[in-house]
């Protein structure tokens, strides 16, 4: 009864903890969701700018050049192609400027039609070198050979006569400028001032020159005013070296010929690329040719923007989360505690109330209760049942010469022995004083009650040992039986009580039945 | 009276207002113009296209110095912003663009989602849905709403290749790097036609035709300056020359279509 009532508001407090539990990891889960999703959101930003960047470095850079060849194409306004002074002098004044070291040769071709190919080669000697010819070697309608090459570091050297027009890649982005009338670059060739060596890729930027005075509007105007290209060659390791600005570190990317990825259109790579978390291929179109460009994220971007402490977040979230939900635990089964305390308490307050507190006997008032209730059931089910009244002889001495407090400890002892003599069902209790009553139920007759009284008496007679003293007590009993002399708690009460003050009258120790 | 006076007044400004505008564009200096490499508007191969023969006809009628040049689409945006370029041709606009550049349209179009056929994509969705595909835009572009949205959704999945122009897109299409791109009516390359025909399919873009015109500088030029070279734009179209212009690339109704809106 007492679980009962406490525990249905605990049990329905008890998810509470729970509760916040989930309810704070989802909370947990939210935030930390969001921060992951905010690392890589500026791992992307920065990612993103980073590659809108590195193209726009490499487009300047371009462009750089390619005012810097319009100069060189702007002194043919004035002077003729061979005026190998003029471009001498252009590149000596440019060899000042460090920015412009990604560049290794500015040089002049000639478009020489078949027919005035020995004229041209005539010419070219008498200029110098005097053994200059065209390689290779062997008779083609159209030539574009190298009539002059300005290495800009002073270092590189090879013959002139190279007809460049002999070779496809070349040739291919010289008709782009040509038919343009803008500047065109190569795919990834070797330069002629690698003399053969591997390993360096390079290209080449021309622009077309054509024949002052003559229209270039169209295609077919700029083919036939077309005499020649200035041009200038690189290789990609140092052009890439004379960027502006700085590249973003942890940053691996590769440019590649065309629009294809491959080994062989490779043209540079900043560092070997391990598989980064973002990767992206942008496909530029750098004077009118395609590079591709490939960025990777590598460790240290990827830890410095996408730095994330989502982690910790999750750590905190759940630690958080859990101390929460003890806490509330802890709170809510304290709160059950109190519930169960108090209804201890309630429990002890209302035995206190219906029993006596010497000897935890029913008192008066429970007693009665106990008596109605025999009394319902006896009526209804036509049973017998007895009331004895019980009252200690001479229990004044005993209390005058030993003590209140032995007397105590003797009515103890006294309400232990008629405990142990009925059963469970009867009741015994105390009246206050030296009165006892006892209610015994499942009488076939009066005979039952009077042995059973009869057995009281003489097991209240049996000697005590009392805080060391041996005591002896007798009792007087009055034994009143419903319905014979009663059939109310009234009439019994009152029959018990002649019955047990005769046994007192008649000498006492004895036992009387009422009549 | 006065109601006559009004009204006369009313005339009299009437018939100002496009006098002046007809007195065309202060010439007093050189102006720059820049064109795109981009498929039917201009190829610097031919030095030929609708851009180019737009610019010769706008030049021709402002009697003004006009330099143009070649520029890749991305800084002709920031070189209008900046006023160091006073006009590109074939612009849209939007929101961001509004604040620093005037348009003066001439012509609409849809925008087209071009798909390689072997990926089995049916409309947008499909593509979108497909982790695996990758969508090639040039740097710069923008294009109508939903074409904007599936750019941005796909950008931000690093499932977008950027082109410095469309001649690479259309290689990589080719070679399946990329699945997909969006085009425009004069996005076919006169080369390679056939070939892309053969693997593509288009989904067009539930979106309405998105205007295109000629670009101003806000910084570069007043309002009333970008008002006159607007009319000679209008002139264009009123009498017929924009839709002749779009009839030598474009078969009669289609350039129709675009032209007039």
């Amino acid at each position: 009864m007492t679980t009962a009532s406490v525990s249905p508001p605990a049990s329905r407090l008890l998810f509470l903890p729970w509760l916040i539990l989930f309810a704070m990891l989802g909370a947990t889960w939210f935030v930390w969701d969001h921060e992951r999703q905010n690392a890589r959101k500026e791992l992307h930003t920065q990612f993103d700018f980073a590659l809108r960047d590195t193209v726009s470095r490499i487009e300047q850079r371009v462009a750089a050049y390619e005012q810097l060849l319009r100069g060189v194409q702007g002194l043919f306004a004035t002077t003729g192609l061979r005026n190998r002074q003029a471009i001498h002098d252009y590149v000596e004044m440019l060899r000042g400027d460090p920015n412009l070291s990604g560049m290794q040769v500015i040089g002049v071709i000639e478009r020489v039609p078949s027919a005035s190919k020995a004229a041209h080669v005539r010419a070219i000697r008498r200029l110098g070198p005097a053994d200059y010819s065209i390689h290779p070697q062997g008779e083609r309608e159209t030539y574009a050979p190298v009539i002059q090459r300005e290495s800009y570091s002073g270092r590189h050297q090879a013959p002139l006569g190279l007809d460049t027009w002999a070779n496809p890649v070349r040739r291919q982005a010289m008709e782009t400028a040509r038919d343009s009338g803008l500047a065109a670059i190569t795919g990834k060739v070797q330069l002629a001032i690698d003399n053969g060596v591997e390993g360096n890729p390079g290209f080449i930027m021309y622009l077309p020159v054509f024949a002052q005075g003559q229209p270039r509007d169209s295609v077919t105007q700029r083919r036939d005013s077309l005499i020649g290209w200035v041009y200038a060659s690189f290789h990609v390791r140092d052009f890439m070296a004379s960027l502006y600005g700085r590249q973003a570190e942890g940053l691996a990317f590769a440019i590649y010929d065309g629009a294809v990825p491959s080994d062989a259109a490779l043209m540079y790579r900043n560092r070997e690329a391990a598989g980064g978390a973002l990767s992206a291929n942008e496909y530029m179109v750098v004077a009118s040719h395609t590079w591709t460009l490939t960025l990777v994220t590598q460790e240290e971007f990827e830890n410095r923007f996408g730095r994330d402490i989502s982690l910790i977040i999750a750590v905190a979230g759940i630690s958080l989360s859990l101390s929460m939900a003890l806490l509330a635990w802890s709170m809510i089964s304290g709160r059950a505690r109190a519930l169960l305390l108090a209804a201890k308490i309630t429990e002890e307050l209302r035995h206190m109330a219906q029993h006596d507190s010497l000897t935890g006997l029913p008192n008066r008032a429970l007693f009665s209760d106990r008596v109605q209730n025999k009394l319902a059931h006896a009526r209804r089910h036509d049973r017998r049942f007895a009331l004895i009244f019980l009252d200690l002889d001479k229990f004044k001495p005993i209390n005058d010469k030993h003590g209140h407090s032995v007397g105590d400890l003797l009515l103890r002892q006294v309400a232990r022995r008629l405990q142990d003599l009925v059963r469970a069902s009867d009741t015994v209790g105390r009246l206050g004083g030296d009165e006892f009553v006892l209610l015994i139920g499942e009488l076939t007759g009066a005979a039952d009650a009077l042995a059973l009284a009869e057995k009281i008496r003489q097991e209240v007679r049996r000697p005590y040992t009392i805080n060391g003293h041996q005591l002896t007590i007798s009792c007087s009993l009055g034994v009143a039986i419903y319905p014979d002399d009663g059939t109310d708690e009234l009439a019994l009460t009152k029959r018990a009580d002649e019955a047990m003050y005769r046994a007192k009258e008649s000498g006492r120790d004895s036992v009387q039945l009422a009549n | 009276m006065n109601r006559r006076l009004f009204i006369a007044l009313l005339i009299t400004l009437g018939t100002f207002c496009p006098l002046d505008a007809a007195a065309g564009p202060d010439c007093s200096r050189p102006f720059t113009l820049a064109l795109h490499e981009h498929g039917l508007l201009y190829s610097a191969d031919t030095d030929s296209g609708i851009d180019k023969d737009v610019a010769d006809e706008l030049i021709r009628r402002s009697g003004c110095k006009v330099t143009t040049s070649l520029l890749a689409r991305a800084r002709i945006w920031q070189l209008i912003e900046s006023g160091a370029l006073d006009f590109t041709l074939s612009g849209i606009s939007n929101a961001e663009r509004d604040k620093f550049a005037g348009f003066a349209w001439y012509f609409s179009n849809k925008y087209y989602l071009l798909v390689r056929k072997d990926v089995g994509v049916r409309n947008q969705a499909d593509f979108e849905q497909n982790d695996k595909l990758q969508l090639g835009v040039i740097r710069g572009f923008r294009y109508s709403p939903s074409a904007n949205r599936l750019v941005d959704k796909l950008h931000a999945a690093s499932r977008v290749s950027q082109a410095g122009g469309l001649a690479p897109l259309y290689q990589t299409l080719l070679l399946g790097h990329i699945h997909g791109m969006i085009i425009e009516p004069f996005d076919y390359p006169t080369l390679e036609e056939k070939r892309i025909r053969d693997v593509t399919s288009i989904i067009e873009f539930s979106d309405a035709s998105v205007p295109h015109g000629l670009v101003m500088s806000k910084t570069s030029l007043p309002p009333a300056e970008q008002e006159k070279w607007r009319a000679l734009i209008n002139g264009m179209r009123s009498d017929g020359s924009m839709r002749r212009i779009f009839e030598k690339y474009f078969k009669a109704d289609l350039a129709a279509a675009m032209v007039d809106f």
